[in-house]
């Protein structure tokens, strides 16, 4: 079959679903809520399952093509022939685009439907619903571009939706008068805002070297352009051409850690969590912070040419091992500070830091399709824990409703319903968040035969091999994995409820808990996408193919990755050994994992009894120190007062008195006055009247002379015409003679 | 085209009758020196075969024109008015160049005629009986007959309007 | 004997043509000015049948049918113009009606 062409409406069906919600939506929720709320959700949802068919059309195509890669052309964006520079609007189908739009849509729909019962009752429900079709639509962009500069659409696209949605209760404030959501969406929007520096900075050295933002053009370039060993002129300096693939994929990092939230630029991700829990769970846990890690995957050819070109940067250290190094300091970091949080999001918002750390640790150290395939099991198990605790709190505000209007007293105490201190005891409340959270929980800390498990294997077993201290950060950052999420467990499902609303919680409503499910499910078998060799003999035995005995996504990422397939003939091959399954890396991490779990059950057994007890863990100073959040505060102290202050003095010091008062009055005006008062008074009076008027006298003067033959007397007139013909009779004889 | 005796004759009798209008001194006299004129250029359509415009001459030119020319001086008392005899600075100048004017168109066509090399011969008599007249008349000039019907009655009627007065009872 | 030819009319016409147009440059009386006018008239129509008889084509006397009505007309209506004028001018010395002057 040939679904290629199917390709443009991937995309449009998510724009359909924009312009219907966001034109017509309202009126549907404002007239009826409970038919509209329907017609608003259920159309963006259908939209979103529709792309997710094109998607699975698309993989069907290339299962039946061979793998083949396609670029589906839509129309011409940039077009400078003069500079050979071509920049379409065109959609790649291959291998890696498919996989990541499977899970964009995939997961995306059942976000939605979940979604449809979380907002019920908002009053901008459609609106809700356009920004989520629009980002869906963005995020697609992003992954299915064909040239860097598309992606980078996208890639502004969604960072734009992320703050849409982040601050979309904008108008709420909290108990101290400041408007916490806006301000968390204008946080996620200027530090993604440094990262995208990095980026553009990426797009002009790549189009100054390579002369081209295609991706097949740009791997091919730079091969060429690495082995002839090409030195690249930038006016008064030059460079060879490893430095700059190494500055490339430098700012890539940098762009990525903006995007995918790692050290320096991950601040803005738990500030998210003020948006509404799907916003969170679609956005910030399964697609949009992937999107640096799709980068890196995408770019590993770029990122192998820098890996061979050596420690480049500062001398010390080569770009792919800056990017490991980055990935697993902020995979253990975060998992630290998840320990100290109170917040059911807050925690789970570290979380997806730290494995968003061990996906980009991964890519950085070559393991591209281990990234991949914990990007998709992560997606699953974290949106599914993220969609769970969206539940929770929503038993925890219709139990504190009921309680509340029970008692007759009205909220007097101010009430988070996301605070896992006033919760507890929830398994029997809820069951159903609580089976299908504790499988996510379980396949977050990596317990087979759980999804989480073999994909976080693959990494460390990677790390194990060529990268001894990654995998030492990485499986420290797993033991914390466990034993926060053990700690949440426990706080949230276990012991006894701590306050009322705990006490009346009771479970959700079926479009709420059917999604869980699915992505438990989800979360379960998703290990089975790439299941690894169980012995060396047997990878021997298979012709040393890098597929494992399933040949999952290893064999099937291979195409766009490993053996990136050009529009042209020609295949750039980069080197891959296969996945073996190493027993002491494997049994080492589930041992490790399963003593964090109990360990955390051990210290939280009884502990906190009410909501007002301390933590446990607060004894332990050093762990209970990253509370402080180290990166926040410093740049609150250090970064943001500054900036104001250089904000403060360009807007009124030179803005305001020098250009608008300065400039614009004196300089601008006075000219503009003396111009117009020269115009007036010289260039009118004198020169316009005075050659008007001179016109006229001259007439005068010419009239008076010729009215000097009117005399008046026929008789002279007479004479004149008498003349005239006269006059033309000798002309006349004289051309005849 | 005819006998030159009689041609002189008759020439010299139009050219005298012509002169006469122009220097007589009396209105009468110079409109009855024209009918002369008319009268003769009648004779010499006759010479040239043209006996219905001749008549037409005589009849129109001769009879209705001058005789309304006639009307007109005794109407306006004219042939008591005696040409006024002053002759000022400028009316010196305007007869001098007229007289010079005159001079060169006689000159000017003197010289065409000379020096002119077109056949002299005549063509052979034609019919010029006033129904061949007629014939050519009404097959090709059909137009110009029409219009000129428009034309006198648009003169009929100006005469009619400058004719009115505006007093009443008063005689034009 | 010398025969008439079409020159001799030629001359006549031209004769009497530049005394028609002395009388309409010198006289004052604008009755004789319109008679001058005649005259030259006159003289076109003679130099028409001429060439008419010489040329042996008959549209030559057509056109001096045309001329003479259309001199009738024109005669008619001038002296009712001229009556006119001296209805208020009390002259026709052609001088004295110089209101046209610039």
């Amino acid at each position: 079959m040939n679904a290629y062409g199917l390709a443009p409406l991937l995309l449009l069906f998510p724009a359909l679903g924009v312009l219907f919600n966001g034109l017509v939506g309202r009126r549907f929720v404002e007239a009826d809520a409970r038919v509209g709320e329907r017609w608003s959700g259920w159309v963006a949802s259908l939209m979103a399952i529709s792309s997710f068919v094109v998607a699975v059309l698309l993989f069907l195509t290339l299962q039946a093509n061979e793998f083949h890669a396609m670029v589906v052309p839509i129309m011409d964006w940039i077009s400078i022939p003069a500079a050979n520079f071509y920049v379409p609007w065109a959609i790649r189908v291959d291998t890696l685009s498919v996989t990541m739009m499977l899970v964009v849509t995939g997961v995306g729909s059942l976000i939605h439907i979940y979604a449809i019962g979380y907002m019920h009752g908002d009053p901008n429900f459609s609106r809700f619903f356009t920004y989520f079709n629009l980002f869906i639509f963005f995020m697609l962009i992003l992954v299915s571009g064909s040239t860097y500069l598309v992606l980078f659409v996208g890639w502004e696209g969604v960072g734009l939706c992320s703050f849409l949605l982040i601050s979309f209760w904008f108008d709420r404030t909290n108990a101290a008068g400041k408007a916490m959501n806006a301000d968390a969406g204008r946080k996620a929007f200027i530090v993604n805002r440094v990262g995208d520096f990095g980026m553009i900075l990426a797009l002009f050295l790549m189009f100054w070297t390579f002369r081209s933002l295609e991706f097949g053009t740009v791997f091919e370039t730079a091969v060429e352009m690495f082995h002839s060993n090409h030195v690249v002129e930038f006016g008064l300096f030059s460079a060879p051409i490893g430095v700059v693939i190494t500055a490339i994929t430098a700012l890539f990092l940098l762009g990525a850690t903006g995007k995918s939230a790692q050290i320096p630029l991950y601040v803005w991700l738990p500030d998210a969590m003020a948006g509404p829990t799907p916003v969170s769970a679609l956005i910030h846990a399964a697609t949009m912070v992937t999107s640096g890690i799709y980068l890196i995957v995408r770019s590993n050819v770029l990122f192998e040419l820098a890996r061979e070109s050596g420690p480049v940067i500062f001398g010390v250290i080569s770009s792919p091992d800056l990017v490991a190094l980055i990935g697993a300091s902020t995979g253990l970091l975060a998992g630290l500070i998840a320990f100290t949080q109170f917040d059911i999001k807050k925690v789970l918002a570290y979380s997806t830091v730290s494995q968003l750390g061990f996906m980009i640790a991964a890519a950085g150290m070559g393991a591209y399709v281990a990234a991949m395939f914990h990007l998709v099991t992560h997606a699953f198990f974290k949106a599914l824990l993220f969609l769970g605790s969206g539940s929770v709190i929503h038993g925890m505000e219709h139990g504190h409703h009921l309680h509340a209007h029970g008692h007759g007293d009205h909220h007097e105490d101010v009430f988070d319903p996301q605070d896992m201190r006033t919760m507890g005891g929830l398994r029997h409340k809820m069951p159903t968040t609580f089976w299908t959270y504790l499988i996510g929980a379980l396949a977050l800390s990596g317990i087979p035969p759980l999804a989480g498990f073999w994909s976080k294997d693959e990494i460390l077993a990677h790390g194990n091999e060529h990268a001894i201290l990654v995998y030492v950060v990485l499986a420290l950052a797993a033991v914390c994995t466990a034993f926060y999420m053990g700690r949440q467990l426990h706080l949230t499902f276990f012991g006894e409820p701590r306050h009322e609303a705990a006490e009346h919680a009771h479970e959700s409503p079926r479009l709420m808990t059917v999604p869980l499910m699915a992505l438990a499910v989800l979360a379960v078998a998703g290990g089975f996408l790439n299941l690894p060799y169980l012995t060396a003999s047997l990878a021997e035995a298979n012709g040393n193919h890098p597929a494992g005995i399933f040949l999952g996504l290893e064999s099937w990422l291979e195409h766009s990755i490993t053996a990136f397939e050009l529009s042209k003939e020609g295949i750039i091959h980069l080197p891959h050994t296969p996945i073996v399954l190493s027993p002491l890396v494997a049994g080492i991490s589930t041992l490790l994992a399963l003593l964090a779990l109990g360990g955390a059950f051990y210290v939280y057994r009884n502990k906190p009894e009410t909501a007002v007890d301390p933590d446990p863990l607060q004894k332990l100073k050093p762990l209970w120190w990253f509370r402080i959040l180290p990166f926040e505060t410093f740049y609150m102290k250090f970064v943001v007062p500054p900036f104001n202050r250089l904000a403060d003095w360009l807007a009124f010091a030179v803005d305001w008195n020098f250009w608008h008062d300065f400039v614009h009055n004196n300089i601008i005006r006075d000219m503009f006055v003396s111009f117009a008062t020269f115009l007036a008074d010289v260039f009118d009076k004198f020169g316009v009247d005075g050659t008007v008027n001179g016109i006229g006298s001259v007439t005068k003067g010419l009239a008076g002379v010729i009215r000097r033959t009117q005399t008046g007397f026929a008789r002279t007139y007479a004479l004149g015409v008498f003349l005239g013909a006269v006059a033309l009779l000798a002309y006349f004889l004289w051309v005849i003679f | 085209m005819g006998n030159p005796i009689i041609f002189l004759l008759l020439a010299v009798v139009a050219i005298g009758s012509a002169i006469g209008m122009l220097t007589s001194q009396n209105a009468v006299h110079s409109a009855l020196y024209l009918v002369l004129n008319f009268a003769t250029i009648g004779i010499f359509y006759i010479v040239l075969n043209a006996p219905f415009i001749a008549m037409v001459q005589i009849t129109v030119y001769a009879g209705a024109i001058m005789v309304l020319f006639l009307f007109v001086i005794m109407l306006l008392g004219a042939e008591q008015l005696r040409g006024v005899t002053d002759v000022h600075g400028g009316e010196r100048v305007h007869r001098a160049v007229a007289g010079l004017l005159a001079a060169v168109l006689l000159l000017a066509s003197a010289l065409l005629l000379f020096q002119s090399e077109a056949p002299t011969t005549a063509a052979p008599m034609l019919d010029t009986s006033p129904t061949a007249l007629g014939l050519r008349l009404f097959a090709g000039y059909v137009f110009p007959f029409e219009v000129t019907g428009l034309l006198l009655l648009a003169s009929m009627i100006g005469v009619f309007i400058f004719g009115k007065t505006k007093k009443r009872g008063k005689d034009a | 004997m010398p025969e008439v030819t079409i020159d001799w009319y030629i001359a006549l016409s031209v004769i009497l043509f530049t005394i028609g147009s002395l009388g309409v440059l010198l006289r004052r009386n604008a009755i004789i000015i319109f008679m001058s006018v005649e005259m030259m008239l006159n003289s076109a129509n003679l130099a028409f049948v001429a060439f008419a008889r010489h040329l042996g084509d008959l549209d030559g006397q057509v056109l001096v049918f045309f001329v003479i009505t259309v001199a009738a007309a024109e005669v008619a209506v001038g002296l009712a113009l001229i009556v006119a004028i001296f209805r208020t001018k009390k002259t026709i010395n052609i001088d004295d009606m110089n209101l046209l002057k610039g």
